[in-house]
């Protein structure tokens, strides 16, 4: 393994270690790209138009597959085994969704490729909560460009000019599969209380794309995709770096360190085979870190050296620091007008058609919490799961005909609104080593600690009578019991999968860990590319621009590679 | 709504209500059906009138899981020994078909083999159909009995009237009540499994999971039925 000469090191094979791969891979670099899980090819192993029936438990979540037996996530979830983390005394819940698989979680995410806008790269100028980017919208604005291109995004649309919600330039995105029967409903409710409903960017392929299969307009993205219409790390990234002759995966590589040289220069890492257990290293011209927020936070930490005594690139203790999530919540409603509706086929093109962004930038003061949401609606008649029963009222015991013609009536008529908020980051959250626990290979393990503040439970409370209100507009009503009190209602630390910010980039080594470029301060051939890099985390879901920001990073570092900056 | 709200509450066999129909057997190869024998017998020769099933939910024997990393695109079958006793499974049976008999071209539960899911069902050693098993184990197991106090047989080998009149019972007890309980998971785990077959796609009316070249949106029949919606809803 070492007797390779390697340009550069990849921890981290997902939306971050993909896009440096591809990039460097196809900058003429010589890349050695270490994945913790194992592999996984999604052309084989994908259950495309499996049915329920055909799994254990008709398919429903399990401590071994939470979000369902067809979850295309492999050896993971809110826990993977022999791989621990703890939450610290007094803090608020907070879970860590973690893959062990080629690709990581883009194999299983849920494909909303939303670009960030201008303000949410300036946040603080703008009303003097959280931290500002050391760039602009501006300066991300062609790297969107490019990874819309790349990756195969739909939702194109005439211009809007919403405020913070970009529009993609002409030939970036693809036309949507047109609104269904339950976008078409809940767009006249929202459209009546004068709130825009706009295409979803969605991370699919649904017309015409070089090189690139169209989607099938059926069966889950959730599951991944055989024919790969959908963007993952492994079917659109990845193959292509491989096809450069330049690259090399070595998969159940758990990598715990980075070491250093005498001059501090980043000279490789060691990491554990997690099958056989034997330590190994590896050494390189550059490292690039794309583990995962938490993950990359963690290697940092446990690279202890003189130079470094509380970890790399950790002089003024930033590593781990302002842990960010998305602010989310659902409440599902019935709707008597969807009844009887005749039998369409909703499956649709896997991502939302249609979704609400957030529409009070200029009502903040009013509405008494500073950032906002959007909101993601799914409904429809999609292929009935094991809570099919949910559609009976509680007072109903209907059985045989009776049971038959309810279950048919009202099939299909229910909508869940889900909303995405923007998170300030605050001192409260953050991970740093647990002091005693560690993993089955005797590397200390993460603590997280979590806060949420007033702004993000008074905005989770807000979610809450917006979906009450457009329920009770449209007809409808809420099912099961839905609890008002945003502390309450709002989701776990972690539990939107959006954790991002423990490595942030800025204009100092003061108050940050990486440059603009995800250059560690520290360690000038030492790279971030995942989402630890992100200094704030708005509604928009993560993936569309760790993707971007890592393409641009990569750019930067093949460039100082080319001029022989790295050797 | 329900025909149970409506009628009396039957204490003899309705004679028009057709004979007990043959055994269920099971649509796959069974483990270890029998392995809780000795759990139920021990409960019946203390003549409880509550039955508990203790060792059902510490989930012993420990069975394992399908594992972090099950094969996803054709899934074996679950790996778990399963646990109902030929007697809990013929239960199973008639009170699947009592929820959702034949009707018209639609198959009856059984015919799904509906039964076989339960258990399997309430054999996982997950803590979510844990809870089911107390719950169903126990309720088939009231069946019985109520069964045998009434009319002297077994819950399965009583007459269909007889077996409506129990399961009516159930239906209209009291919300949260142990029977009531028992009736609307039994009911939901039913209903689930049935409805994710192919035949129950039919029945609700599931006409996706088939490959097409582009998604044309609603039909005109569909936005008609919404602008009658919009309309009543003033919007």
């Amino acid at each position: 393994m070492t007797a390779e000469p390697y340009d550069v090191i990849i921890v981290g094979s997902g939306a971050g270690g993909g896009m440096s791969a591809y990039h460097l891979t196809k900058s003429g670099l010589k890349v050695l790209l270490l994945e913790a899980g194992r592999d996984y090819d999604p052309r084989i192993e994908t259950p495309m138009f499996n049915t329920n029936a055909e799994a254990p438990l008709r398919g429903v979540g399990t401590p071994d597959k939470p979000f369902g037996f067809y979850d295309a996530t492999v050896d993971g979830g809110w826990q993977v085994p022999n791989e621990p983390y703890t939450v610290a005394e007094g803090s608020d819940p907070f879970i860590w969704w973690r893959p062990r698989m080629l690709g990581g979680r883009t194999n299983h995410w849920g494909r909303i490729a939303l670009r960030f806008g201008p303000m949410d790269f300036k946040p603080r100028s703008r009303d003097g909560l959280g931290y500002d980017w050391p760039i602009t919208y501006d300066d991300m604005a062609p790297w969107y460009d490019k990874t819309e291109r790349l990756i195969g995004v739909s939702g194109a649309y005439p211009p809007q000019s919403l405020t913070n919600t970009p529009d993609s330039p002409d030939g970036c995105l693809m036309a949507s599969a047109p609104p269904r029967a339950f976008e078409l409903f809940y767009g006249r409710a929202f459209k009546a209380m004068g709130i825009p409903v706009i295409p979803m960017h969605g991370a699919v392929v649904t017309g015409q794309m070089e090189g690139r299969n169209t989607c099938l307009f059926a069966t889950p993205c959730g599951r991944g995709c055989a024919i790969g219409a959908n963007f993952q790390s492994t079917t659109v990234l990845l193959p292509p770096a491989m096809a450069t002759g330049n690259l090399t995966i070595r998969t159940n590589a758990l990598v715990y360190e980075v070491e250093l040289d005498r001059s501090g220069k980043a000279k490789g890492v060691n990491f554990v085979d997690r099958k056989t257990g034997e330590h190994h290293s590896a050494s390189a011209k550059a490292v690039v870190l794309a583990a995962g927020s938490g993950e990359t936070a963690r290697i940092l930490l446990n690279s202890k050296s003189a130079k470094f005594p509380d970890g790399l690139s950790n002089t003024h203790g930033m590593v781990g620091r302002y842990l960010m999530d998305s602010v989310g919540l659902g409440v599902t409603g019935q709707f008597p007008e969807l009844e009887n509706l005749p039998p369409t086929n909703d499956d649709g093109q896997g991502t939302e058609h249609t979704y609400i962004p957030w529409w009070g930038y200029d009502k903040h003061k009013a509405l008494g919490f500073p950032r906002g949401y959007h909101i993601e609606i799914g409904g429809g008649r999609g292929m009935p799961s094991m809570s099919v029963a949910r559609l009976l009222e509680e007072g109903d015991v209907s059985v045989g005909d009776d049971l038959r013609a309810t279950l048919r009536r009202k099939y299909g008529s229910t909508i869940g609104f889900n909303g995405r908020g923007e998170m300030i980051p605050n001192d409260d959250c953050y991970c740093e080593l647990d002091p005693g626990v560690k993993d089955k290979w005797g590397v200390p393990v993460l603590r997280f600690h979590w806060k949420w503040g007033e702004s993000e439970t008074k905005q989770a409370a807000h979610m809450v009578s917006t979906f009450l209100e457009v329920i009770d507009k449209l007809g409808g009503k809420p099912l099961g019991k839905v609890e008002r009190d945003g502390r309450k209602a709002i989701s776990k630390g972690g539990e939107m999968i959006h954790e991002v910010g423990t490595a942030r980039m800025g204009a100092s080594d003061r108050d940050s860990v990486v440059n603009q470029y995800g250059q560690s301060w520290g360690v000038p051939n030492l790279f971030v590319t995942d989402g630890a890099v992100l200094v704030s985390s708005p509604d928009k879901n993560p993936t569309l621009s760790i993707i971007a920001l890592a393409w641009r990073s990569s750019d930067h570092l093949a460039t100082l590679a080319k001029q022989g900056a790295l050797s | 709504m329900s025909p149970s709200k409506s009628k009396p509450l039957k204490t003899e066999p309705d004679p028009k209500v057709a004979a007990p129909q043959e055994p269920y057997v099971e649509k796959v190869d069974r483990r270890s059906a029998m392995a809780w024998v000795g759990v139920v017998g021990a409960v019946l020769a203390g003549g409880a009138g509550v039955v508990v099933y203790g060792e059902y939910r510490e989930g012993r024997p420990k069975a394992k899981g399908y594992g972090t990393d099950p094969k996803l695109a054709k899934p074996e079958k679950a790996p778990w020994p399963r646990i109902m006793t030929a007697a809990q499974l013929q239960a199973a049976a008639l009170f699947a078909d009592y929820i959702l008999p034949a009707s018209g071209s639609a198959p009856a539960a059984t015919a799904l083999g509906i039964p076989d899911f339960l258990n399997e069902w309430v054999s996982a050693p997950y803590p979510d159909q844990m809870k089911d098993r107390a719950i169903l184990l126990d309720g088939l197991e009231g069946l019985r009995i109520s069964s045998q106090r009434r009319w002297g047989v077994d819950f399965a080998a009583a007459s269909a009237g007889q077996r409506q009149a129990l399961l009516q019972a159930l239906a209209a007890a009291k919300p949260k009540t142990t029977a009531h309980t028992f009736f609307r998971r039994m009911r939901a785990l039913v209903v689930g499994a049935y409805y994710t077959t192919p035949q129950g796609f039919k029945d609700i009316g599931y006409i996706g999971n088939v490959p097409r070249t582009s998604d044309p949106g609603p039909s005109e029949e569909v936005k008609a039925h919404l602008e009658r919606a919009f309309q009543k809803l003033g919007l």
